[in-house]
């Protein structure tokens, strides 16, 4: 019986990952593709890659907020009137309406057509079965408004940075009497910033999960190993960007210029991955969150919170990801793939690389963001930069529409779904548990 | 439906320089009216007239196009109302073009043969700032692409700082043709003065609005 009931939470969280795969997965790779640098097949093969990759290797602290931030199921057993198996019964029945919402909410908005958020409709799903489980004193709201301030925060600071590397970039390299020549002093700089953020958000913790414990990894070590490693890849960028563009600064620019964007096509490539890397370590934790904190309570019948996320939920959430990529994410791509002639490599660079740093550091921090949003954060900060042609405003407004319907959205929904499974099954579940 | 690609519209300085181009064809046609005009070549003049005519008509859908996509609902990396008075500069050069087509349609005149070369001459000069206009102006799409800063941009704004003076040198042979064609008053029809002073005044607005264009043109490339 609790083994049915795992199953069934299982399947509904991975209808949730593969929601995120179908939708989310192309935007993440979306200046690669629109600067026509890949072609769809190949980033559906590197962006599921790279998402299996950042859900198992960086996927868990983001997992952790979700399965306990947002509800702690030990606070919810402090409160009057409810024991700790009730509370144990409540968080079972609640996830699984939170994550069933969220996955319902998501595939009907896309069937609309909306920008709707996987991160903000899971976070509201959660808060709006706590409140109706137990009271507005069941949500964290101190870790709620952290949440929903890095919901702000995170497409401002992608915006920003992607403002600054852009200027950078078209400053230093772009407009320059020689851009072959500028390109191979600043490139590897470049490199340097993208290599040291996606080794640094992946050993600092990520590797733990797959070796196990590595001693000397402490944080100092970790650091002069990331910084090493893109020193490394920085030296062996300059020597390639200077075989590719030596001797050429004698051609018109607008020669040069090519030859720069060129020079560039590596680079956008990788640095998609990275955000598809990025996307997957933080929004993995959208799909198994929930579903982690089911199976730990159905497993152990207690509330133990110190338990760290199985590396199989890990796994199952990044196989749910590339399912929903493979199965119905390249149909999206395609549409990314025909359109976008605006977004030059230099630009998809720029963008990728301040969005990466932006989602990996709220990774970091425990902080489910929305990659999409902090990408078009940061394409809106080269639209800024006068990198851009013509930026869509309507698409921003429509983002904030969104955030403001989603949350209470998802959040009414699984308030009902939850005092629908309640009625029906809190008896059942609560034996299950406390035979345990 | 992707967010992405929706966020990032269609670049209007594709379309600027194809209208750009499109005036440059129109005044294309100015010389030739004006060589059919010495030559008294009336068909010829007609079939110029109806090709600046279509080309103006063109231009005039090309903005049209471009007015639609530049509604307030997307960002641009220049100022939206500069990018309006430039292009207006730009339709108004081809009417100029289209007008003088039209004036030498009006009636059978003849142009007398001491004013020729002054014509040609005063064409050329009108020409220099025109064409110094729109080469600028073709490079508007490449500058977009290196976000207006650069060397790239640089030289065009060298060129553009031009386009005063050569329109001034334009002015001055202007009203010295002027001259030319009222020191006539005794020798031909008083009709055929007031056409020349007509399309005198047409081509000297083609350099006006020229220089007008170039100056939105600066003020774009130059500030966001």
């Amino acid at each position: 019986m609790e083994l049915t009931i795992i199953l069934c939470t299982a399947a509904i969280g991975l209808y949730m990952a593969w929601n995120i795969g179908a939708n989310d997965v192309a935007n993440s790779m979306a200046d690669a593709v629109g600067s026509g640098s890949v072609s769809v097949k190949q980033a559906v093969i590197l962006a599921g890659i790279c998402e299996f990759a950042g859900a198992v290797l960086v996927g868990s602290s983001v997992t952790n907020t979700v399965r306990k931030g947002i509800v702690d199921p030990s606070l919810l057993a402090t409160l009057p009137g409810i024991d700790a198996s009730a509370a144990a019964t409540i968080m079972v029945i609640g996830m699984t309406a939170a994550l069933l919402s969220a996955a319902l909410f998501l595939n009907f908005s896309s069937i609309w057509g909306l920008p709707v958020s996987t991160t903000h409709s899971i976070v509201g799903a959660i808060a709006g079965f706590g409140i109706v489980a137990a009271g507005w004193s069941a949500v964290n709201w101190g870790k709620m408004g952290q949440i929903v301030a890095s919901w702000f925060i995170s497409p401002v600071a992608g915006g920003l940075l992607a403002f600054v590397i852009f200027n950078f970039i078209s400053k230093y390299i772009l407009g320059q009497e020689k851009p072959t020549q500028s390109a191979i002093r600043y490139t590897p700089l470049i490199v340097f910033a993208l290599t040291a953020v996606v080794t640094m958000a992946t050993i600092y913790k990520g590797l733990k999960h797959v070796i196990g414990d590595i001693p000397w990894l402490t944080d100092n070590n970790t650091l002069y190993l990331a910084l090493g490693l893109a020193l490394i890849m920085a030296i062996l960028s300059r020597f390639w960007v200077q075989m590719k563009l030596k001797d050429k600064s004698d051609l018109p620019i607008s020669n040069q210029l090519e030859l720069v964007e060129e020079i560039y096509v590596p680079l956008v490539i990788i640095s998609s991955c990275a955000v598809a890397f990025a996307h997957g370590a933080n929004d993995v934790a959208n799909a198994i969150g929930p579903f982690a904190a089911i199976a730990q309570i159905l497993q152990s019948g207690t509330i133990e919170m110190k338990v760290a996320v199985p590396f199989w939920i890990l796994c199952m959430g990044g196989a749910g990801i590339v399912i929903g990529l493979a199965t119905y994410g390249y149909r999206v791509m395609e549409t990314v793939g025909t359109k976008i002639t605006e977004i030059t490599p230099s630009r998809g660079v720029a963008a990728d690389l301040a969005a990466t740093t932006t989602v990996l550091i709220c990774t970091r921090l425990s902080l489910p963001v929305s990659t999409t949003h902090t990408l078009v954060g940061a394409i809106l900060g080269i639209g800024l930069a006068r990198g851009l042609g013509g930026v869509n405003r309507k698409v921003v407004t429509s983002i904030f529409g969104s955030w403001v319907i989603t949350v209470p959205a998802a959040a009414l929904m699984s308030m009902i779904l939850f005092l629908i499974g309640k009625y029906f099954f809190f008896d059942m579940i609560r034996t299950i548990i406390t035979q345990q | 439906m992707n967010i992405i690609r929706d966020l990032i519209g269609k670049s209007p300085f594709g379309p600027i320089v194809e209208h750009t181009k499109k005036v440059h064809e129109c005044l294309e046609v100015v010389r030739p009216l004006l060589r059919a005009l010495i030559a008294e070549d009336y068909e010829r003049i007609h079939e110029l007239q109806n090709k600046v005519s279509r080309l103006e008509y063109e231009a005039d859908q090309i903005r049209h196009e471009l007015c639609n996509t530049l509604t307030r609902r997307y960002f641009l990396p220049v100022d939206r109302s500069e990018l309006d008075s430039f292009l207006n500069a730009q339709e108004k050069m081809a009417d100029h073009a289209e007008d003088i087509g039209v004036i030498l349609t009006l009636r059978k005149t003849t142009l007398h043969p001491s004013l020729h070369q002054p014509f040609i001459d005063f064409i050329n000069q009108v020409y220099q700032v025109s064409g110094t206009l729109l080469t600028a102006a073709v490079e508007f799409k490449s500058l977009a692409e290196v976000s207006f800063g650069g060397a790239e941009s640089r030289m065009v704004l060298n060129r553009l700082a031009k386009l005063g003076e050569e329109e001034w040198k334009a002015d001055k042979m202007a009203r010295k043709l002027s001259r030319q064609i009222y020191a006539l008053e005794d020798q031909i029809k008083t009709l055929d003065i007031i056409f020349y002073e007509k399309i005198l005044l047409k081509l000297s607005d083609i350099a006006n609005e020229a220089e007008n264009a170039g100056d939105y043109l600066s003020t774009m490339i130059a500030k966001g």
